[in-house]
């Protein structure tokens, strides 16, 4: 008989089963990463280190794209931090809750706070037990592993396979975001956060806005903040 | 040379995800902003996946054979009735293959 298994143990695995749809729909991007850093001169080594210690889909490519062209230092970090900014808003939301945990606990997830791991973060008593924490890691680190897997792949496979990002995969995304929204949408004001960040996102992509997405988001809150303000004083 | 560069790279995305996660940083919190806070979520996820859903190549794409749109309708409709996330994302995915299979 198998050793009845530890709750850290069934709390990780169930992360990591939550985080499958978003893990298997970064596998193109993953792929396509490898072997762009490839074709663009980058060792394996400093591909790998890329998704390993950098590990931020859009700002890797990014950088190999800059790096290629031979922008300069300012300019390849300038832009990271770019699209590194919203992960602000996530530490802020997630404060209250991480702050006060040991510090293995915040470096640990903090470097694993990805948009994905955010998304899986909505909980009412998210990061608020140990058993809940083990979640978290296992939703992130499962991320963590997919995404270096992927990347190992593009960096052997390079130019040999197809471009798989036309494949839709990514439709798997929208719709783990939808499957977390929708239930999440009890009230007016989060209703009218989510139409304003919505109408605002496709607004803002197609105007080719940089920042688009920390804007749209913005603009959801603020919206959704000052309905639930206005319902106080009716 | 580019080794640094990575690691410098990776102590951008690393600080940018840690920082507001320290106790130590001198940021009280009050009822108010923690409630602004509360729709990060929602608002920040709708934002990543709206762009997937509508826009094409730069475009807006919100014919009917759409297969993003067409799958996000039902996915929407199954968060909803059933609010479970499996039920959600599998029929979403079977709904959009099926359709991009069709409008090939």
């Amino acid at each position: 008989m198998k050793k009845v298994s530890h709750p850290f143990y069934s709390a990780l695995g169930k992360g990591a089963l939550d985080m499958l749809p978003l893990s298997l729909a970064v596998l193109p991007w993953g792929i396509l990463f490898g072997s762009l850093a490839i074709q663009r001169g980058f060792t394996w080594l400093e591909a790998q280190a890329l998704s390993a210690i950098t590990f931020g889909g859009a700002v890797q490519i990014m950088a190999v794209e800059l790096m290629a062209d031979g922008a300069s230092l300012f300019t390849v970090l300038f832009s990271a931090f770019v699209i590194s900014s919203r992960h602000f808003l996530y530490g802020l939301t997630l404060r209250e809750r991480l702050k006060t945990q040991p510090l293995r606990w915040r470096l640990s997830l903090g470097f694993l706070l990805t948009d994905e791991l955010f998304a899986l973060s909505g909980h009412r008593r998210a990061y608020k037990s140990r058993l809940r924490l083990f979640y978290a890691l296992g939703a992130g680190g499962s991320f963590y592993l997919a995404w270096n897997a992927w990347t190992f792949i593009g960096i052997i496979a390079g130019a040999s396979l197809p471009d798989l990002t036309e494949l839709g995969l990514d439709f798997a995304i929208a719709a783990t975001f939808i499957a977390l929204v929708v239930p999440s949408i009890k009230s007016l004001s989060v209703l009218v956060a989510v139409l304003v960040a919505a109408v605002c996102s496709v607004t803002f992509e197609l105007m080719d806005i940089e920042l688009s997405l920390v804007f749209s988001g913005l603009l959801g809150m603020t919206a959704g903040f000052t309905v639930a303000q206005w319902e106080r004083l009716q | 040379m580019t080794m640094i560069t990575i690691l410098l790279l990776a102590l951008i995305t690393f600080t940018t995800r840690y920082l507001f996660l320290e106790g130590r940083l001198p940021i009280r919190m009050g009822a108010k902003a923690r409630q602004f806070l509360s729709y990060s979520g929602p608002a920040i996820l709708t934002a990543i996946c709206m762009p997937i859903i509508f826009i094409k190549d730069h475009h807006l794409n919100v014919a009917l054979n759409n297969p993003y749109l067409g799958a996000a309708i039902v996915a929407i409709i199954a968060a909803w009735k059933t609010g479970n996330i499996y039920w959600t994302v599998g029929l979403g995915m079977l709904v959009f293959l099926l359709y991009s299979g069709l409008s090939l």
